[in-house]
């Protein structure tokens, strides 16, 4: 009884040790976690980097499983893209590695190629403003997948529209058109940019295919975006001929829009695609409102 | 003889579905299988391809865990208990104690697939609403699974009558691996430009079951069908396979001495 009874109290001392030890440590490991990611962070996308072996060794250390791990690093492609475009930022150096080994983990993802493709070339902040690379990625997509005649288009796309050589894509569209399965309209667009080379009808006509072909929401946005510019910058230059026709007529430059409907010229105020009045810019033409959600730098 | 097999074989898999580990994986796949939707969620353009991938590559992990697990313990236990002398002084032979033991190990794990695959199908049927024809292709690549398990169970039954469970699992898993690395092997042999490495390296690609040639899980979740001589020549490969580890397994047994 006696040795239970000073046993007693020892336990218990020892318990609200081991109480407060456990209470002290989880409080000491919380901004300890966080010091541990403050320094992550600080190395940035370089650190992360290091860790990124090739997608041989990756399929080769897989035991079989190399399409899962593809679906893993794709997603981690869809996760990394998207957390860096919300984030404002305008370099994404992890791209066209993350793609490169999920491709090489999967050779048919063809998904990869495409998104990867267009996000890779577009300019910043929409993508990472390195058409070399997607083109690089187009190629081996090619190869892996002969047959995918969309690939063709992809590749054509990049000619066109990021490095405006249009001889190029014309040559890749013609190419394209001739695999199997491949649309009328790839021959259509091989003959319109041989013979116009970047004309808006064109550009429309490739945003409209990548619009209507979009199997993925990122795509879709992207492509309405341009087709949006693209029909906003038109719209431009037919107020500006209107503009300058009324310059003609009374004389003097008009100062709103509300002077070429007062004098016929329109029916309505101009409203640009995203339902935010056109306005009258330096030099007497007409531009985009600062509340317009159109974003003219993507047809730069 | 074939009921004596028949009755160890049942005896061997009523046992096996006893063993709580089992429950615990088959749990774990089917839980794997279902986060394959959710994991496709937050991808893009890939949703059926990732559930496809995930959902074989879970029956094909989990299926290999069941088969060491158990199949190491398949001969071990009973000398370990000694119910082998009691097993042995019925008119039982040695070599349809191991044919039986296999063959219940194997019935274990092909029930077990058969309930993963569903737990698939189940998952697969929640994405798409609907099941199509064309799904019943991933049947293939869980056929080529099985094939593999049943090397893998034979490969742990010859291990379990010579060593102990630690190191039959290890062995048996390291010739896992090894045997999905057997290309490689053939080709550091070629590129060696040694005669005497290239000869070994060859031996050693023939002799080691090749475990690569059952990998079409990726070929299948991109819809491609497996070619016809591929289903044949695999299921015969896999068939000699067996034959060489449960004959030479029925030969380590049969020169064994129990005390």
């Amino acid at each position: 009884m006696t040795a239970a009874a000073a046993k007693g109290p020892r336990i218990s001392r020892l318990r609200l040790a081991c109480g407060v030890v456990l209470v002290l440590s989880f409080l000491a490991l919380v901004p300890l976690q966080r010091a541990i990611d403050r320094e992550l962070a600080a190395q940035g996308d370089a650190g992360e980097l290091l860790y990124l072996p090739s997608g041989a060794i990756l399929r080769r250390l897989s035991l079989g499983h190399e399409g899962l791990l593809a679906d893993i690093y794709w997603t981690r492609v869809v996760q990394y893209f998207g957390r860096k475009r919300l984030g404002g930022a305008t370099r994404y150096d992890l791209l066209g590695p993350l793609l490169r080994i999920t491709t090489e983990l999967d050779p048919q993802l063809v998904i990869a190629y495409r998104f990867g493709a267009i996000f890779l070339a577009e300019k910043a902040p929409a993508g990472a403003g390195q058409p070399q690379e997607a083109l690089q990625l187009l190629r081996r997509g090619i190869v892996a997948n002969p047959d995918y005649w969309r690939l063709w288009q992809d590749l054509g796309f990049i000619y066109y529209w990021d490095l405006k050589d249009y001889a190029s894509a014309a040559r890749v569209f013609q190419a394209g058109s001739e695999r199997p399965g491949a649309q009328l309209w790839m021959k259509a667009m091989a003959a319109s940019v041989a013979a116009q080379g970047g004309g808006v009808q064109t550009s429309r006509l490739l945003w409209s295919e990548i619009y209507r072909q979009a199997d993925n929401d990122q795509i879709r946005l992207s492509a309405k975006s341009h087709l949006l510019a693209l029909q906003a910058q038109e719209d431009m230059e037919s107020l500006n001929a209107l503009l300058r026709k009324y310059r003609q007529t009374v004389g003097r430059p008009a100062r709103s829009f509300r002077e070429l409907v007062a004098a016929g010229l329109l029916r309505v105020e101009p409203r640009d695609p995203s339902s935010v009045p056109y306005r009258i810019g330096p030099g007497g033409l007409a531009a985009l409102s600062t509340g317009s959600k159109i974003d003219l730098q993507l047809l730069q | 003889m074939t009921r004596r097999v028949a009755s160890i074989a049942l005896n061997t898999f009523k046992e096996s579905v006893r063993e709580r580990v089992l429950y615990n994986l088959v749990v774990f796949a089917l839980l794997l299988i279902g986060a394959a939707i959710l994991f496709g969620s937050i991808s893009v353009g890939i949703e059926q391809i990732i559930l496809v991938n995930l959902g074989l590559s879970s029956i094909s992990v989990f299926g290999l865990l069941m088969a060491i697990f158990i199949g190491i313990g398949l001969v071990w236990k009973e000398i370990d208990k000694r119910t082998i002398f009691s097993i042995l002084s019925k008119p039982v032979r040695r070599g349809e104690f191991i044919l039986g033991k296999y063959l219940g190990l194997l019935l274990t794990l092909i029930i077990n697939t058969g309930i993963m695959t569903l737990g698939f199908y189940a998952a697969l049927l929640y994405q798409k609403r609907t099941l199509a024809l064309a799904d019943l292709l991933a049947l293939e690549a869980v056929y080529f699974i099985l094939l593999q398990l049943a090397i893998v169970v034979g490969l742990a039954l010859l291990f379990s009558c010579i060593s102990t469970p630690i190191l039959s699992a290890v062995f048996t898993f390291s010739l896992y691996v090894v045997g999905n690395f057997l290309d490689d092997i053939r080709w550091f042999g070629q590129e060696t430009g040694s005669a005497v490495v290239e000869s070994l390296t060859s031996g050693i690609y023939y002799l080691l079951p090749n475990f690569g040639d059952f990998n079409v899980i990726s070929q299948i979740a991109h819809g491609e069908r497996v070619p016809g001589y591929l289903l044949i020549s695999n299921s015969l490969y896999a068939l000699l396979y067996v034959s060489i580890l449960i004959s030479a397994a029925i030969l380590v047994f049969e020169e064994r001495e129990f005390k």
